[in-house]
């Protein structure tokens, strides 16, 4: 079994893949979508601004390929709203692998929301087991996604209630960060694995 | 701190009274329950019933009007007035109730609130403490007695008592100001206080949230319409305050110092950063104090080793001049780096970094001591004065993309006298990113202060866990005791 982490220039790969090899599984950073049959899982991992992403994924390619993947998808933070139909920042045409938009927090609190936050789980996920209910995880970032109910394995309260674990048919996606949340971040990880 | 509005029940009516006096009351509802329905709907995380009937005679007349309320409301209730049985008392705890307020019981019969938090918990039980000049009201205030309120206090104390309503029957409904100076004194008996009577401004409430209570009960001033709840509720949030450990690092060691200087060896970095991580700490910083050229490759394979072993956030600064350094440490596995010097001599770094990394990632420290009673922000670990202002400064750091300020008071950096308040406050309430609040934590009290009076997002502790004089654990059960938000 392999992973392959995407490559398109967003920051944080290292720390997925330093959690991966906490994990001992094998994975290869990607940056060409032609690679990607000869893997069995797909990280999308993300830092960084909605529509730069979106231009590099399309330029590179895997903005055609990841819809049609068959194989489980994990997209984190940005990852996760890039799944979506649009984002409001950059004014960007995402992947609708996900139906729904992402939009900036609109709230007295301190944006970006940033630190731990808890997670209330509504759904059961492969992706979420052994979670217990209420764990909390780290999270960075001024957007979050607005989706269909049914897609929403878990949300999280900032002002505003919002999906912080999705899924779709094969493709899963967290909003906070799973490699730098602790204990349970890896947990979340190791499911995706075993997935 | 949370608001609470009041629903006071008289013949069935939702009424206020002024300074107590039933002859003043003023009828605003014929339906308790829709008002309570209505303050729920507008976002109450509480409500606060009194039967005023029975807070005058001693039978619960309003009894099953407050019981149909909790049954068709999701939130907490709190009920006073006229509890003065323990069957009284425990039907309501029993059917719901979240938490009952005894006065005279307290008063007459210790004993039975005693055996009520023994059966029931301390958060449930709530004493009243309502004054008249300094003197104890009892019996629906009609009468007072002569005893001073904080020998009351301290023989709550001694009996477990945790919860306190207080109210200053001469404030109530006068839509004047709280009485201050008792609740305080109540604060720092180390009570969890809710205030009563004259909170009836923002300005009131501001000052009570400073104190640092777990509540205010809100009467007349939303009935009039001088204040509206939607308002005053904070938003729904779980996001919790952050503990960071920070680790000051030279030729690959961790030290810590004095106001900057002696410096001592506190550990190898790799196994404190593992250590904390697992202790519970939220986040790591990691300083490079020397940030020699020679040193540099020494942080590099650090920080690496660092990544490789932690998987929560931490952030690097020290000495970090440019964006190519930047990239390195961030792919290195850094979440963030933190500019001081470089980002004061050229403001263009914070842009460019913000831009190619996120805003996210870029930490803007600041150091900074009163100058002639101003706060001036010094460069190069405190060495040098610069004509900044920390607050101007942390503004134009965020204006230029910084992601979150680590603001450091240099006089208090290393002392464990507590963090300076003033400092933090002034540049919190001036930026809408985080502020990590650092220099000075001595106690858990400190702590509990830069959340609270500091408005801070997040304390950095360096001496404090290094020679294991708190643990994380235990700053994490007193900031809940404290209702402030943390992640145990």
């Amino acid at each position: 079994m392999k992973i392959a982490i995407i490559n398109y220039g967003a920051g944080n790969l290292q720390s997925v893949a330093n959690a991966l090899r906490t994990l001992g599984r094998s994975f290869e950073i990607v940056d060409d979508p032609k690679k990607l049959s000869a893997f069995d899982k797909v990280i999308l991992p993300g830092v960084g601004a909605a529509g730069s992403a979106m231009e590099k994924l399309k330029q590179s390619g895997f903005a055609d390929v990841l819809p049609k993947l068959k194989i489980p998808v994990l997209g984190i933070c940005l990852g996760l709203q890039l799944f979506a139909d649009y984002s409001e920042e950059d004014d960007t045409k995402c992947l609708s692998i996900i139906t729904g938009k992402v939009k900036r927090f609109r709230t007295t609190l301190k944006v970006p929301q940033m630190g731990w936050n808890k997670v209330e789980l509504i759904k059961a996920s492969k992706l979420a087991a052994g979670i217990p209910n209420g764990s909390y995880f780290y999270f960075v970032h001024s957007y979050y996604l607005e989706t269909d109910f049914r897609y929403i394995i878990g949300k999280t309260d900032y002002d505003v209630t919002f999906p912080t674990i999705i899924q779709r048919k094969n493709f899963y996606a967290t909003q906070f960060h799973p490699e730098k949340s602790g204990k349970w971040g890896m947990k979340i990880l190791s499911n995706f694995c075993e997935l | 701190m949370i608001i609470i509005p009041a629903i006071d029940i008289l013949g069935g009516k939702v009424v206020r009274l002024t300074k107590g006096e039933f002859k003043t009351a003023k009828i605003y509802s014929a339906s308790p329950l829709a008002v309570a329905k209505k303050f729920e709907q507008e976002g109450a995380k509480m409500l606060h019933i009194v039967d005023l009937d029975a807070a005058r005679t001693g039978k619960p007349v309003n009894q099953d009007i407050i019981l149909r309320i909790r049954r068709e409301i999701k939130i907490p209730v709190q009920v006073g007035g006229g509890i003065r049985s323990l069957k009284l008392a425990r039907t309501y705890l029993k059917r719901g109730i979240e938490r009952v307020v005894l006065g005279t019981l307290a008063l007459s019969n210790p004993k039975l609130v005693k055996s009520l938090i023994d059966e029931f918990g301390k958060d449930r039980i709530v004493v009243a403490i309502e004054i008249k000049n300094d003197t104890i009201a009892i019996k629906g205030w009609q009468e007072v007695i002569e005893k001073k309120y904080l020998d009351f206090a301290k023989e709550l104390k001694e009996l477990g008592v945790l919860e306190i309503l207080f109210t200053d029957v001469n404030k109530d409904g006068t839509m004047s100001k709280p009485n201050f100076q008792a609740i305080q004194k109540l604060v720092d008996m180390g009570f969890n206080v809710v205030a009563s009577g004259g909170v009836a401004s923002s300005s009131s409430i501001k000052k009570l949230k400073s104190q640092g209570i777990y509540g205010a009960i809100i009467g007349k001033a939303l009935y009039e319409g001088r204040l509206s709840l939607k308002d005053l509720i904070e938003p729904r949030s779980n996001l919790t305050k952050r503990i960071i450990s920070c680790l000051d690092v030279m030729n690959g060691r961790v030290v810590k110092g004095v106001a900057f200087q002696k410096l001592k060896d506190a550990g190898d970095p790799v196994e404190l950063a593992t250590e904390y991580s697992e202790q519970g700490a939220d986040e790591l910083v990691f300083l490079d104090i020397m940030a020699s050229k020679e040193n540099r490759e020494t942080l590099f394979d650090l920080i690496s080793k660092v990544a490789r072993n932690v998987f929560i956030p931490f952030t690097v600064g020290g000495g970090i001049k440019n964006i190519e350094e930047i990239r390195k440490l961030l792919k290195l596995g850094a979440d963030k780096i933190s500019l001081n010097s470089a980002a004061i001599l050229n403001p263009r770094l914070i842009t460019q970094a913000a831009k190619a990394f996120g805003q996210q990632c870029v930490v803007v420290a600041i150091d900074a001591k009163k100058v002639k009673n101003k706060f001036k922000v010094f460069l190069k670990g405190g060495s040098e004065e610069t004509p900044l202002e920390a607050v101007a400064w942390a503004k134009e750091a965020e204006k230029r993309g910084a992601g979150e300020i680590l603001l450091t008071s240099m006089e208090n950096d290393g002392k464990k006298s507590g963090y300076n308040l003033e400092l933090l406050k002034n540049v919190s309430e001036a930026v809408n990113i985080p502020v990590i609040a650092s220099g000075g934590a001595g106690s858990l009290e400190d702590i509990k202060s830069a959340f609270i009076q500091g408005k801070a997002d997040a304390a950095l502790i360096a001496s404090l866990f290094h020679y294991k004089q708190i643990k994380i654990s235990e700053v994490k059960e007193y900031l809940l005791k404290n209702n402030i938000p943390a992640r145990l």
